[in-house]
């Protein structure tokens, strides 16, 4: 287990976010580092995946700043969306997100990967016969192929039934042990702020409470 | 990049053709209008070497459309964009794969409209090849270069058939026109004039539109104000 601490890879500094003339947030501030889990919370629409796409530079902020220090290529998201190509088999999907990331991964090594997901038996079908779970974790060797050291969760566990779920939870712990860098969206806080180190709440076009998890008590809201 | 490209090229060829969509609609449908124009022709008469090539160029940019619309929706089936733009691969890598394979399949559609041109319409090729081939690979390149960065403003819009095709055409009227007059020029038993300049507005309209997609297709295909 690799100890959380050292420099933030990921550092939001007063960000704030305007559609249009739309305020959807403003005055948000945190810091990922190694090793640590940054749970968002917050109810529908208050920004949770704007802030999550500013983060992970796919979008900028209208004022402030958000800071990367990880490696481009060591950063990876994974989201309810699966980013797999149906028409293509498990092994083409993988490794054609490699050449994206500027990996020449091997037969050899795709297929490690889709063992280490339970996905060998299914190598060489099209990932469009797949199901949710399935796909969901092609989507994950995709993550594992990477190896990062930021990871961005954007609600991967929606549509996942509870043994997937359970797994996947698992292995975002997994991913902290190791060092990684967490930023992680759910639909489960109540269960997740266990598994999470620090927790941003989102609601009212602010920051409604950041700090330790322990010590969060989320209101009763969907999120 | 250009090992990114060339991936990005081979799946979006592997997909389109396997799906059996954008190549076989362009086809199609580019067969469908040069036949219904044939029927134009007045019985024992002739359809001039320019209107030929109105509608060989016109069947091309219809083509275009379908091609460029099913290569952008790959990536609308389960978010791949989104995952493309949080990889490290640079965007201008998704321009040149679409670009590449949007000009292998337009090229594949027009080796069918070429002979079906012929046998429709009643042309023959009567001018140099090398200007055939010029003026095909010229234009082409400069109606992929426009449909690759248009072809991302439009995915993910509902109405994307007609926003394509209501931005599109009017861009590449200079292009469609030199194509037209070269093919003319191709299918004309009698000389009709240079075609230096009309090659010179190929070359110029693929170089002005090639550096306004370098600059443009990062916002575009981001969807980033």
């Amino acid at each position: 287990m690799v100890p959380s601490g050292g420099e933030a890879l990921l550092s939001v500094r007063r960000a704030a976010k305007f559609y249009g003339g739309k305020l959807v947030f403003k005055d948000v501030s945190c810091e990922v580092r190694p090793g640590e889990i940054l749970l968002v919370a917050g109810p529908n629409g208050a920004g949770k995946s704007t802030l999550m796409r500013m983060m992970a530079g796919l979008s900028r902020p209208s004022a402030g700043e958000v800071i990367l220090r990880a490696e481009p290529e060591r950063t990876a998201y994974l989201g309810h969306a699966t980013f797999i190509y149906p028409g293509m088999t498990a092994l083409a999907n993988l490794g054609f997100w490699g050449t994206m990331y500027g990996l020449s991964p091997s037969r050899d090594e795709l297929v490690t990967l889709l063992t280490r997901v339970g996905l060998e038996r299914a190598a060489e079908e099209k990932a469009g016969s797949f199901s949710r779970g399935m796909a969901q974790r092609l989507n994950l060797a995709r993550v594992y192929m990477v190896r990062p050291t930021l990871l961005f969760l954007d609600e991967p566990g929606t549509g996942l039934d509870p043994r997937s779920l359970a797994l996947l939870r698992r292995e975002i712990t997994g991913f902290r042990d190791h060092g990684t860098g967490v930023v992680w969206i759910s639909h489960h806080v109540d269960k997740d702020t266990a598994l999470a180190d620090t927790v941003l709440a989102l609601g009212g076009r602010r920051v409604e409470y950041f700090g330790p998890a322990r010590e969060y008590a989320p209101e009763a809201e969907a999120c | 990049m250009l090992k990114r490209s060339a991936a990005m090229a081979a799946k979006d060829l592997r997909l389109s053709i396997s799906g059996g969509q954008g190549l076989v609609q362009a086809v199609l449908l580019g067969l469908l209008l040069i036949f219904l124009f044939s029927l134009s022709k007045p019985l024992g008469g002739v359809i001039t070497p320019q209107a030929a090539g109105a509608i060989f160029w016109l069947a091309s940019a219809f083509g275009l459309v379908l091609v460029f619309n099913d290569l952008f929706a790959i990536e609308e089936a389960n978010g791949a964009r989104v995952g493309i733009l949080s990889s490290p691969a640079p965007v201008h890598a998704v321009w040149v794969g679409k670009g590449l394979a949007g000009l292998c399949l337009l090229l594949v559609s027009q080796l069918v409209f070429l002979p079906a041109t012929a046998a429709f319409l009643g042309q023959n090729v009567y001018g140099p090849w090398w200007l055939l081939l010029a003026t095909l690979i010229g234009a082409d390149i400069g109606l992929v270069v426009i449909g690759a960065l248009l072809g991302a403003l439009s995915q993910g819009q509902a109405a994307r058939e007609s926003l394509l095709s209501v931005i599109v055409f009017p861009l590449l009227l200079p292009v469609l026109l030199a194509g037209i007059t070269l093919f003319a020029m191709c299918f004309s038993p009698e000389p009709m004039g240079e075609p230096d300049s009309w090659l010179g507005l190929i070359l110029a309209f693929d170089a002005l539109f090639a550096g306004a997609g370098l600059f443009l297709f990062p916002f575009v295909y981001s969807g980033e104000e």
